[in-house]
């Protein structure tokens, strides 16, 4: 096989998707049903949401409940994240982040000060709480005009940036916009093709689905959805949060390269190889031209196919251990 | 069009096929073991690829500016491309070493031009810095999108849907806020991948035109004709231009700056886009006709 990663030339464009994170299943700590849902999705991440109870110290609610929660989470292999609001993001953080979780989801980003923040408030926590320095990630979760016309510099705030998640039903809301699928076309194609662009310019990635889904949320049939997916792929997502646990398995088949594919790349890496030995650096399939970027794309989805596969495997044992 | 300098077939016609431009490749269409001969033929490369009165260009390989600008940088060369920029370090690096090859080999000093490839998402979000890194005069080729772009995002080309909606346009805005004339980048779909069909240039021409956009590249020569005619202007379209001018000319007699011909308003906006039409129909002319004396100058040679 032509699949390790030294074979990949260091030079240009980065080109692997840093994260093997198709699915990411939003999922409340208050659920009593927490564990059994996270385990049984076969999500790649699952993210935390909470409620603040009134009447009680929000904060020392949530940090005698919140390692317990992580742990049920995790349980199935999956990737753990806190979402919390950037408006009273220390609070939150000091009250969520706990040993387990590979980062937060920090909603309704507007700046980079915003992000400065936070990786700051992160810094200090991680020196008390025994997580590894630096490790915690911060993921954006976009819903305002401020986030996308900052998105470049919020991208570059810090490098404890990883993905850019688009929440296009509230940033709909937020441009004014009617977020029904109604229009014939996808009114955010520019704006979800920008945060694709901006993301995986810091060595990131971007997370969301293609239209009408990305407004409906609605659960169509594997079929509408496979297809939504598939354009979601083609735009330059590399997953996407599921609304409906339905979506998981679609998501998780969708966002790698298929097997028939993976064919197709084998043939090209071969091609190319032969033209190589000819003194060819540029040669036909099937009237396609395949020359260097296209070797290097076969390599690289290889690469990928294998560490989906990789991922796979290692939820399912998580599940046997369980 | 992109030409090999290593393949005789390539290099030896290429002439005839009546480009405007021919790009001698010392990058991806040359294999690994060919790069060092590629760089010992350039410079024959050029005598032969200008015959027929085309412009020459040279990309050259972005891990290999220091030893291939020395190969590439002659008098006959009208640009420079650097494949992949990101930066604008990288265009001030390219600068300094041509700017000492331009006095060393006669060239007039600041004309051979740069065109800066953004072939990456870092490059797209960089292009204003890249595109005023530099007094000599650079252009944004590459257009955000294309073949390594592809791998960059992680896609699948050739879909049904305009899969590079940002970073082409913000590129071309870059570009037009700057002066420089964008290139590239009308989305239209071609789901076969093939680049050997004169129809798809066709189609990519009328698109571009339409978008004011003049210039295109070609991987194959069936797409150089549908090229140079889809992207000069029409007998129809100068005719109006010129009904506009006078038109408009006659308005600016009377007093007045808003009109009407044909049922359709004219202003100064229609004024000035008649002028340009006339101005570029006058540049595809006086390079058509440059070519056509080449050609016949070369055809006697034969």
């Amino acid at each position: 096989m032509h699949t390790s990663s030294e074979n990949i030339p260091l030079i240009g464009p980065k080109p692997m998707p840093k994260y093997i994170r198709r699915s990411l299943f939003p999922l409340s700590i208050d659920d009593p049903q927490l564990g059994e849902k996270a385990f049984s999705s076969w999500a790649d991440a699952i993210i935390l949401d909470f409620v603040k109870k009134p009447g009680r110290d929000w904060q020392e609610d949530l940090k005698s409940r919140m390692p317990a929660a992580i742990h049920q989470a995790a349980k199935g292999g999956a990737e753990v994240f806190v979402r919390i609001e950037r408006d009273v993001a220390a609070a939150e953080l000091d009250a969520t982040v706990f040993p387990g979780i590979s980062g937060v989801v920090l909603k309704g980003v507007t700046g980079p000060e915003d992000i400065k923040a936070a990786a700051q408030r992160l810094d200090a926590l991680e020196q008390s709480r025994g997580i590894a320095s630096g490790s915690l990630e911060i993921d954006v979760e976009v819903n305002t005009a401020g986030g996308v016309w900052n998105s470049l510099e919020i991208a570059r705030a810090s490098p404890r940036i990883g993905t850019f998640l688009v929440n296009e039903q509230e940033l709909c809301r937020n441009l004014g916009m009617q977020a029904a699928p109604t229009l014939e076309f996808d009114p955010l194609e520019y704006i979800k093709s920008q945060m694709i662009t901006v993301a995986i310019s810091v060595g990131g990635q971007a997370l969301g689905m293609s239209y009408p889904l990305s407004l409906t949320q609605g659960n169509v049939g594997a079929d509408a959805l496979k297809q939504a997916v598939r354009i979601a792929r083609d735009t330059g997502f590399k997953g996407a949060v599921c609304p409906h646990a339905a979506w998981i398995k679609v998501c998780n088949e969708g966002f790698r390269p298929s097997a028939e594919e993976a064919a197709y790349y084998v043939k090209v890496i071969e091609v190319f190889a032969e033209g190589l030995k000819r003194g060819m650096a540029s040669v036909p399939i099937d009237g396609k031209m395949i020359d260097v970027p296209v070797d290097l794309r076969a390599k690289v989805y290889l690469k990928w196919a294998h560490r989906a596969q990789a991922r796979d495997d290692e939820k399912a044992r998580a599940h046997a251990a369980a | 069009m992109f030409v090999t300098p290593t393949n005789p077939r390539f290099i030896d016609k290429a002439w005839t096929r009546g480009g405007d431009v021919y790009i001698l490749d010392m990058e991806d269409s040359i294999a690994p073991a060919e790069k060092a001969r590629c760089r010992t033929l350039i410079r024959e490369s050029i005598q032969k690829a200008n015959k027929g009165g085309a412009s020459i260009y040279v990309r050259i390989n972005k891990p290999f500016v220091d030893a291939d600008l020395p190969y590439a940088v002659w008098p006959g060369v009208d640009r420079i491309m650097l494949p992949k920029t990101e930066s604008a370090e990288e265009i001030r690096h390219a600068d300094e070493i041509i700017t000492r090859l331009e006095k060393e080999r006669g060239i007039p000093p600041g004309t051979i031009e740069l065109s800066a490839m953004i072939e990456s998402t870092l490059g797209a979000v960089n292009i204003y810095e890249i595109l005023t890194a530099s007094p000599r005069k650079i252009w944004s080729m590459g257009g955000g999108g294309g073949y390594d772009m592809a791998v960059n995002l992680g896609i699948e080309m050739f879909a049904s849907f305009d899969q590079y909606a940002f970073p082409i346009n913000y590129v071309a805005f870059a570009a037009m806020a700057l002066g420089i004339e964008a290139t590239g980048g009308v989305f239209v779909p071609n789901t076969s991948g093939r680049v050997d069909q004169g129809d798809q240039a066709a189609e990519q021409a009328k698109a571009l035109h339409a978008a004011g956009i003049h210039h295109a590249g070609a991987l194959h020569p069936a797409y150089i004709q549908p090229l140079v005619s889809g992207l000069s202007p029409t007998a129809d379209e100068i005719a109006w231009a010129k009904r506009v001018i006078d038109a408009f000319d006659e308005l600016a007699d009377a007093g007045e700056s808003v009109g009407e011909l044909d049922g359709k308003v004219i202003d100064k906006y229609e004024y000035e886009m008649a002028q340009s039409t006339l101005e570029w129909a006058a540049e595809c002319a006086a390079k058509d006709r440059y070519k056509e004396r080449a050609m016949k100058k070369a055809l006697a040679a034969a």
